[in-house]
């Protein structure tokens, strides 16, 4: 579980997060709406362990990850995985991309090759594998983005905007296996999205920046 | 004049601009990573573009009064060699190369930081793929700094003092052949100098192609 305890974040001198409470579960899918600028992404990485906060805890299963030594929080971040709204594509194949946080987290080639067997089938990615990053359509890559976050199988995955890109077939996809993952693997899912209709399908809970937004601003 | 000059006058050239351009590097590269870890960087980053279009005959003036007997390195007796321009263009590149690293490592290399560090990657590990993932830009960079550095005639004038077949450069051997109203070798000698910074845009270009992802 990742909870966010009193989180307070600026930009320079903006407050884009103020006195924000919110934790999300494993095996619940959570959709954060709000306006554009309203912090939903600044929320993604601060809970995404990206960002640290300027004041606050970020808890991890209950302890202050931002307090641990470097070792432990990696280990902490590597069960929390965020996907940015735009696709950020590694240089390289589909399959240097799939790879890439298995390899990062010192898997054996047979594991990883059985990992990667296993999402492009649920993804349908078969033909891209071999192709080059930088071929792909933007749909393709968002699919690719969700696929190499799903792969390494992470306790917390926080999707920006994940249907942005999607044609209706790809939603579809994707949102059932988001589904399956949270309910049978116990997954907790967090979404950004303005696809209210889709994300509504799948959420368990709703929760609008705005209304967990704590305090005034402060200097 | 004769082509086995012209090419001694290329090759010094190229081995000038090219030692000062990863002279430059070593400090701008650093310099750059430095400015991107901080939040402050933005006034540095402002001032270097600034002085990107600082007139090279007064960085030439500068660094001659440096390296002049008189001045605080003159004892190093570098005035009138290859080192002297060396320096002089190191100097002058450094903030076009710092400014545009600087870009790069603050959009590319931090976004892929970002993706890096998201999918579980140690800090080590994270910064790796950020530098392989702004390797062509870097890659493009160097080619810039190199072609300013190459195509500059105020530095290797003044530091350089066109001493044939010690630190004459094209550019310099150009100016040269103009005052003497050789407009022909001029043309020849400008030929080469654009053959060179074309040719290493169109490698660079090749090398990064096959690079993209």
């Amino acid at each position: 579980m990742i909870e966010l305890r009193g989180i307070w974040f600026k930009y320079d001198k903006k407050w884009v997060l103020r006195d924000v409470n919110i934790a999300f579960k494993r095996g619940i899918i959570v959709m954060i709406t709000g306006p554009n600028g309203s912090g939903k992404t600044t929320l993604m990485k601060v809970a995404g362990l990206i960002y640290r906060p300027t004041r606050g805890e970020v808890l991890y299963n209950g302890v202050n990850v931002w307090s641990l030594p470097k070792q432990k929080r990696l280990e902490a971040r590597r069960h929390v995985v965020y996907v940015h709204e735009t696709p950020i594509l590694l240089r390289g194949t589909v399959r240097d991309n799939l790879t890439y946080g298995l390899k990062i987290r010192g898997y054996n080639e047979d594991r990883i090759e059985e990992e990667v067997e296993s999402i492009v089938e649920s993804l349908r990615l078969r033909s891209l594998l071999d192709k080059k990053a930088g071929e792909l359509s933007a749909g393709q890559s968002q699919l690719v983005a969700i696929a190499r976050a799903l792969i390494v199988k992470p306790q917390i995955l926080l999707l920006d905007e994940p249907f942005a890109h999607l044609d209706r077939e790809k939603r579809s996809i994707v949102s059932t296996l988001l589904r399956e993952y949270a309910r049978e693997r116990g997954m907790g899912i967090v979404l950004a999205t303005h696809d209210e209709y889709l994300a509504e399908q799948l959420a368990d809970n709703v929760v609008n920046i705005e209304e967990i937004q704590g305090g005034q601003n402060i200097g | 004049m004769s082509f086995i000059e012209a090419l001694s006058i290329a090759a010094r050239s190229v081995y000038i601009a090219g030692t000062a351009t990863l002279l430059a590097f070593t400090w701008s590269f650093p310099l750059a990573y430095t400015m991107s870890l901080g939040r402050r960087a933005r006034l540095l980053a402002t001032v270097l573009e600034s002085l990107v279009g600082f007139p090279t005959v007064l960085v030439g003036l500068l660094v001659y009064m440096l390296f002049s007997r008189s001045g605080p390195l003159g004892f190093l007796g570098l005035l009138y060699t290859p080192y002297a321009v060396i320096i002089g263009e190191a100097l002058l590149v450094t903030p076009l190369m710092t400014g545009i690293l600087y870009r790069v490592l603050e959009t590319t290399a931090r976004r892929y930081w970002e993706v890096a560090v998201s999918l579980g990657a140690s800090e080590g590990q994270a910064l790796a793929t950020a530098l392989r993932e702004a390797f062509p830009a870097v890659i493009a960079t160097v080619v810039m700094g190199f072609s300013r550095a190459i195509g500059e005639l105020g530095v290797a004038l003044l530091v350089g003092g066109n001493i044939k077949g010690y630190t004459r450069t094209l550019t310099t051997a150009i100016a040269l052949e103009v005052s003497k109203g050789e407009f022909e070798d001029a043309l020849a000698l400008g030929a080469i100098l654009l053959v060179i910074v074309v040719s290493l845009s169109v490698a660079a270009r090749l090398l990064l192609r096959e690079e993209r992802p």
